[in-house]
């Protein structure tokens, strides 16, 4: 397998370089923006991008713990199932990771918007509409719009690990004395976490770094720091040191969550290595 | 202590496979081994007196309590699984020492009996290794070292062995069985392989299609198999249909045959068992003498195992002679009739 | 435990099943479910200048896409695979990564501030916008591709090859991509999903000409409720059949290595 460095280097150069030209550059080219002058410190002093990381950070908590139990509960059902059934579910599951976060948007305004379906069937019973369509028009509806393309993902990466959990090693467990609940805590917890924290880690740093779902629900009205970079972006003629000093905060939060997704990811990896 | 079942009978719902009408007792230090193909009900029948499945009648006696409806956790029995289910969580001492930990014993103690107890399976030096990081065999001694710290009443074996390659299973199993002496402690190895039953239990218990066939000595099982499929299970065996045609005489497709015919009356059908090792190949004067050809000569180096293509059919023996075989005899004494 | 699963499927079931009944509704408004039935909808989004072109550009940008992420990502995957230092093994896992580590949105802006200088004046062409979607979905295409590598054993497999007298090229067209055709094939059906519902990085550098589809659609979620879903429907539809084909030609895969 080991092949002359150098046919190796000429095979990658093209994707190397086309990375280095449209990935590299372009991020560069912003962290340094950001650190040239104050706009760091003017990030810091500015109370409403303060509050806009906060609430982005909050929302992103939210969603991946929305989508962590929903995916939890799926992924434990699935597990289960035969093979042949799941796959199929999975495929039908896996359908959303590929929609545009518009799709997602705008079925969510025919669900729950002013003249939404809920929102209708509601008002029926008593409810008044403009309360349930400002529900989906805070964060709450993001939330719920977030979790439609989120959980996919947890369930994606849980499946595989409960479906390979070994059942033995609870009946081992209860066979030397162990209640049915001290085993799973004792026994299956621990080996289920590190993947759990992965992807708690990944679906919070995607609900956090998006904004085409936010934009097509609630416009700029909401509060959070990857509107707040879009609405700066997109007015050319704004302060572009600021929206650079954003940018790496937000650059900042969600490679540290995949840096900490990976860590967990790793962390069991290196136990089930060796089987 | 001692382990008894009494009618003991399952079926997985909603239909078919499981076992029925199973009694089997095994006295406190006894190690039976329960033989069968696979889908007999061997392991179903482990994992109910483990607790794992309950059964639909019958009974389940440790130390004489009967256990049929407790669950597994207040069975107090040593399980080792084929998958030998290791916490991969858990360093090879914190898998030993956990069984300990769940009975509430002190840290300290429980550190120090794991410790000594992967001494007892030369394992000291990797008491803090994961599972992972432990090669087949030691991971199968550390199992046996969980399921025996807490001492248990009585010890389960599911296939511990089949994991394992050729050369370590061998050495595993004296090992196994020299544990299981030193704990005095009755234990039930289920498997698939009957020479590794034979060689490792004081009882070998044979089951087919969810019932028990035989449970006897692994002598009187090789001698006197109760019946053609256990016969042909355990060892190697020549099997001819054949006719009692009068006391003393057997009809079969390869020829009259000479034996005790017993109670066997004449005309009733019955299969006639002979072992190769009872085959001789120098027939000089034999009896039951039989000429044919060497189709298939396997040298095995203590030992040859030939097929003998005689008219009608074809005998298997067995000889440590190295000379060219043209024709057998078969001592009388060395054929029994089964009932068919 | 099946009715989460039930009630999960409901919940991703519930927007798209109005969007498409949406779409074939006359008039939807303050009314549970729209009235009147028409394919009226579909004929405006069809004969709808902006939606036209932006659906040609969105067609010709994700062949670009798929066409260049195929050209650059299978050499690149094979490098990866080829170079198993712990370094590679790093780096190609930051690679995986960055698709979520970097969000698109920093990555539109860094490229209005890299190529609307005077410099790099390509801003608004869609070459550049192939090439952001060009990094987006590569990352995608090397992972399938690298673990079907190591699923394969490709180096075994090539050593055979070169055992019975396989030249470099040989081993390329003879067992190197006929092997990967299926996991290449599904990745590159990943990547059309992904470039065709692409919106948070074009609508930051599209041109104005040249806006693809999604950027063109969230115009429309201001207009008539009919107009906009069936203009959401032929994004969904174009994301499910990229979906389906995706994880048909992986079944190959699955199917090969004799899984279920």
């Amino acid at each position: 397998m080991n092949k002359a460095p150098a046919l190796t280097l000429a095979l990658a150069a093209p994707g190397l370089a086309v990375l280095a030209l449209f990935f590299l550059l372009p991020l560069g080219v912003v962290v340094a923006e950001a650190f040239r002058g104050d706009a760091l410190a003017r990030f810091l002093a500015n109370r409403e991008l303060v509050a806009s990381l906060l609430n982005s950070l909050v929302l992103g908590v939210e969603a991946a713990a929305v989508a962590l139990v929903i995916g939890i509960a799926v992924a434990l059902h699935l597990a289960r199932l035969p093979p042949g059934r799941r796959a199929l579910i999975q495929v039908v599951i896996a359908l959303p990771l590929t929609f545009s976060g518009l799709i997602i948007a705008y079925g969510f305004i025919l669900v729950l918007g002013r003249a939404g379906f809920v929102t209708m069937l509601l008002a029926r019973l008593g409810a008044d509409p403009a309360t349930v369509a400002s529900f989906l028009f805070s964060e709450w509806g993001l939330v719920l719009a977030y979790t439609y393309y989120l959980t996919p993902r947890v369930i994606l990466m849980l499946v595989p690990v409960f479906a390979n959990f070994d059942e033995r090693q609870l009946q081992a467990a209860e066979s030397m004395g162990a209640s049915r609940l001290r085993a799973l805590a004792d026994v299956m917890v621990p080996q289920i976490a590190p993947t759990v924290a992965a992807a708690f880690a990944l679906v919070a740093a995607v609900a956090i770094g998006a904004y085409g779902t936010a934009l097509a629900l609630v416009g700029t009205q909401i509060n959070i720091l990857p509107l707040r970079l879009y609405s700066m972006v997109a007015d050319s003629g704004a302060d572009f040191p600021l929206a650079a000093a954003v940018s790496v905060v937000l650059l900042a939060v969600c490679s540290l969550l995949m840096a900490a997704a990976e860590i967990a990811a790793a962390s069991s990896e290196a136990r089930h290595a060796q089987h | 202590m001692s382990v008894a079942v009494e009618s003991l009978s399952f079926a997985y719902a909603p239909a078919g496979a499981g076992v029925s009408g199973i009694t089997l007792s095994l006295e406190a230090g006894e190690f039976c081994a329960v033989i069968g193909p696979s889908g007999c009900g061997k392991s179903t029948l482990l994992r109910l007196i483990a607790g794992f499945l309950t059964p639909d009648s019958g009974a389940i006696r440790i130390g004489g309590q009967d256990m049929a409806h407790v669950p597994a956790r207040r069975r107090d029995l040593g399980v080792v699984f084929q998958s030998y289910a290791l916490f991969p969580h858990m360093s090879a001492a914190e898998n030993v020492a956990y069984p300990l930990k769940l009975r509430g014993a002190p840290r300290a103690e429980r550190l120090r009996r794991a410790g000594e107890a992967l001494e007892r399976a030369r394992l000291s030096g990797m008491a803090d290794r994961l599972p992972g990081q432990l090669s087949g065999g030691q991971q199968q001694r550390v199992a046996l070292a969980r399921a025996l710290v807490f001492q248990p009443r009585a010890l389960l074996l599911d296939e511990p062995l089949s994991a394992l390659d050729a050369a370590h299973r061998a050495a595993m199993r004296d090992e196994i069985r020299a544990i299981q002496r030193e704990h005095g402690i009755a234990t039930l190895h289920v498997t698939h392989d009957q020479e590794e039953a034979l060689s490792i239990a004081d009882r070998v218990a044979v089951m087919r299609d969810g019932r028990l066939l035989q449970v006897a000595t692994p002598r009187t099982l090789y001698d006197e198999p109760a019946d053609a499929f256990v016969a042909g299970f355990v060892g190697h065996a020549n099997l001819l249909d054949g006719v009692v045609r009068a006391p003393g005489l057997v009809e079969t497709a390869i020829g009259t045959l000479a034996c005790a015919t017993g109670d066997h009356t004449a005309g009733s059908t019955v299969t006639v068992f002979f072992r190769p090792e009872a085959v001789r190949p120098d027939p000089e004067g034999a009896v039951n003498r039989f000429e044919g050809r060497v189709v298939r000569d396997r040298f095995l180096g203590s030992l040859r195992r030939f097929d003998l293509a005689v008219a009608g059919g074809c005998i298997l023996g067995e000889t440590a002679s190295r000379r060219d075989i043209a024709a057998v005899g078969i001592p009388p004494e060395g054929i029994r009739l089964l009932r068919r | 435990m099946p009715i989460v699963t039930a009630l999960y499927l409901a919940y991703l079931a519930a927007p798209i099943l109005l969007l498409a009944v949406g779409s074939f509704g006359e008039l939807w408004t303050n009314t549970l479910l729209p009235t009147g039935a028409t394919t009226r909808w579909y004929e405006e989004v069809w004969s709808d200048p902006s939606f036209r072109r932006a659906f040609g550009v969105s067609l010709t940008v994700c062949a670009a896409t798929c066409a260049a992420t195929a050209l650059i990502g299978v050499p690149l995957a094979y490098a990866i695979y080829s170079a198993a230092g712990r370094g590679v093994r790093v780096a190609a896992r930051v690679l995986y990564l960055l698709p979520v580590a970097a969000p698109p949105l920093v990555l539109g802006f860094g490229f209005i501030l890299v190529f609307s200088s005077d410099a790099l004046p390509f801003l608004g062409t869609s070459w550049l916008l192939v090439a952001g979607h060009v990094v987006l979905t590569l990352p995608y295409l090397m992972q399938t591709l690298v673990a079907d590598m190591r699923h394969l054993d490709l180096a075994t497999l090539e050593r055979a090859g070169e055992s019975l007298g396989a030249g470099f090229f040989a081993r390329l067209f003879d067992i190197v991509l006929p092997s990967l055709r299926h996991s290449l094939a599904s990745g590159l059906i990943m990547v059309a999903a992904l470039s065709i519902g692409e919106f948070q990085l074009s609508n930051l550098i599209a041109g104005f000409l040249s806006r693809p589809y999604p950027v063109v659609l969230l115009q429309a979620f201001y207009g008539a409720t009919g107009f906009a879903c069936a203009g959401t429907m032929v994004l969904l539809l174009l994301a499910f059949t990229a979906a389906l084909g995706s994880a048909v030609a992986g079944r190959g895969v699955s199917l090969r290595q004799g899984g279920v």
